[in-house]
């Protein structure tokens, strides 16, 4: 276990390193954080301008911003280029050399896109944080909150992970990647709470997607690290919920990848 | 002695959409379902022992990267058994990756904007290579290559001969008993080449390792391979060794001819239009050799015969009767002609 583990983490390394190796990188994200969190102010700003209550869907404007700030935050430190990579390997036919490395390929690419996950994680949603805490003086708690946070942010990435893997898988049959990708980005940032809180949706549209596995991503963690009156049991429901759609997602994407690579025509043969 | 690998009668269809042309083509292509059939591979047998360096020649797009596809476990084949170390490549693909190393041409495996030692570190731990066998190796290739200064540099900062380089070295690193080489001397300079040759030469010796090579380039096959396996359009063609291809040649030899000593009058358009004569003039004077073609070589003009047919000095003879021959060379026939025959089907 411990061997099997080792050379995981090796792959996880190696991504932390690459992911280091573009020092501007991560910056650059930074910058345009900004940029759009400066946007999303003046959007917001005018919603909550043109509505006669001061809380809209039981959000307050100061409560909205500090979800959008932490959910861009989260958004650009989770953001995987997996769908992209598998796309224009395919292309490239380089996916011949990953797929013939000793272990399998899903795990493979999950952990070498890990690393890059860890570089953004500490680069970019860790000083966010910081930064939040101390400019709403506290607008979250520093308690259990932090720890499901914690928790819920691994699974979330999972999920994450397994979704654009999905979407990569597709490009076996499509050969093209930016599309699809495209696609992907959409309905991922809209229906998992990364760019508008659940909140705001028509009551029916909140019933959908609590019913989908996006939200999973962005909206758990939010919820459990701003929410820090839930009560245990529901986090606890939450996190739940977060294994079983890793689990189901992991489930779909190995068997949707297993019969897709019976279809493979490698490029270039 | 059982055979590392085996072919039995393997072939490869692929299903390929029928593209139109134009924006109107293009856009029924979108719509299209209408595929037509293509055989990459045709019944190929081949059986090959452990420690075997096997040239795989064929021209572009005649299905040596398909063969090494199926083979590595990547590509399915239609119909048609493969074993390789005893197993079915694409049914057991993780335990077979973990028995064989791969370099196709310019796709690296290397992580591209790291120092290549860190390549290596990965390689290590996700083929679960004991330290003490890492380093043996690491100190072997120093022993052959002059690898310890690109330790250090990102792969990416590499020529393309040092990047080749360490993608054979990696390929090799977990000491695979068989690995494929899909062109991988390919845009590299003379002296790289050479290095790389000596390169697989030496793995080979001193491992034991199988090793597939396919190539365009037959001053690879002259220095590494005993015995050639050519396909063309998916079709096997030839397999034995070198030297029985050559004494299928054996009787024909090239007469290098140059006629004036004077270097500004080596022109193409001079060189082709004496080479023209002389191919009128011999056909003309021996009807029955048709053996004998007539090329120009740089400054040269080839006359190849076969001596079964026709004796060279009778050739000769006849073309100093007719003009005055400067320089002279005798060679015997080079691999690459004796491909080119039989690509051209000449055989």
């Amino acid at each position: 276990m411990g061997k099997t583990l080792k050379r995981y983490l090796a792959l996880t390394r190696i991504g932390i390193m690459e992911g280091l190796q573009f020092r501007v990188g991560p910056f650059v994200l930074f910058f345009g954080n900004l940029i759009y969190l400066v946007i999303i102010y003046f959007l917001w700003k005018a919603i909550y301008a043109s509505s006669p209550t001061e809380i809209v869907n039981g959000m307050s404007f100061y409560d909205t911003m500090i979800y959008l700030v932490l959910a861009s935050a989260l958004f650009s430190a989770m953001e995987m280029f997996v769908t992209w990579w598998m796309g224009r390997s395919v292309q490239t036919g380089k996916i011949v050399l990953d797929i013939l490395k000793p272990m399998p390929y899903d795990r493979y690419m999950f952990f070498y896109f890990s690393g890059n996950t860890v570089v953004n994680f500490c680069l970019t949603l860790l000083p966010t944080l910081i930064i939040v805490y101390f400019v709403t003086h506290g607008g979250f708690a520093l308690s259990w909150n932090l720890l499901f946070f914690a928790a819920a942010v691994i699974f979330g990435t999972i999920i994450n992970y397994q979704i654009n893997f999905i979407v990569g898988t597709i490009c076996f049959y499509t050969e093209s990647v930016w599309g699809i990708n495209i696609m992907k980005e959409v309905v991922v940032m809209l229906l998992s709470g990364a760019t508008i809180p659940l909140a705001f949706f028509p009551e029916a549209a909140q019933r959908v997607m609590y019913m989908l596995p996006f939200q999973a991503i962005y909206n758990t963690p939010l919820t459990l690290l701003i929410h820090n009156d839930l009560p245990m049991s529901e986090r606890l429901i939450l996190i739940a919920q977060q294994i079983l759609w890793a689990v189901v997602m992991g489930l779909v994407s190995k068997l949707f990848f297993k019969v897709s690579i019976r279809h493979i025509t490698v490029n270039g043969g | 002695m059982e055979p590392v690998i085996t072919l039995n009668d393997v072939s490869k269809e692929f299903k390929v959409l029928k593209s139109r042309e134009g924006i109107k083509g293009s856009i029924q292509n979108l719509f299209s379902r209408d595929y037509k059939i293509v055989n990459a591979v045709n019944h190929i047998s081949m059986s090959i022992d452990q420690g075997e360096i096997i040239g795989y020649l064929g021209p572009n797009g005649a299905g040596k990267s398909t063969t090494i596809k199926m083979m590595s476990g990547v590509l399915v084949p239609t119909s048609g058994e493969i074993r390789v170390n005893g197993l079915v490549p694409y049914k057991s693909r993780r335990e077979n990756s973990e028995k064989i190393g791969v370099v196709f041409g310019q796709r690296s495996q290397l992580w591209w904007s790291l120092p290549l030692i860190e390549s290596f570190k990965l390689l290590r731990d996700i083929y679960q290579i004991p330290q003490k066998e890492y380093e043996d190796i690491l100190a072997f290739y120093e022993s052959i290559v002059d690898i310890k200064g690109l330790y250090s540099k990102p792969v990416r900062q590499m020529s393309l001969g040092q990047r080749t380089l360490s993608d054979i070295l990696a390929a090799f690193l977990h000491n695979p008993p068989v690995v494929y080489l899909d062109e991988p001397t390919i845009g590299l300079d003379v002296s790289m080449k050479s290095k790389i040759r000596d390169l697989i030469k030496a793995l080979n010796q001193e491992k034991n390792t199988t090793v597939i090579l396919t190539t365009h380039d037959m001053g690879d096959v002259d220095a590494l391979c005993r015995r050639i396996v050519i396909i063309d359009k998916g079709t096997m063609l030839y397999d034995n060794s070198i030297e029985n291809l050559r004494s299928f040649f054996g009787a024909y030899r090239t007469m290098k001819l140059r006629f004036t000593k004077d270097a500004s009058m080596l022109t193409k358009e001079y060189l082709d239009a004496q080479a023209a004569e002389i191919t009128k003039d011999l056909a003309a004077k021996y009807p029955d050799a048709s053996s004998i073609a007539v090329s120009v070589d740089e400054d040269w003009i080839d006359v190849l015969l076969n001596e079964d047919e026709i004796p060279l000095m009778k050739v000769m003879n006849h073309i100093q009767e007719q003009r005055k021959i400067y320089d002279v060379q005798l060679q015997e026939i080079s691999t690459e002609s004796v491909i080119k025959k039989i690509y051209e089907g000449k055989m």
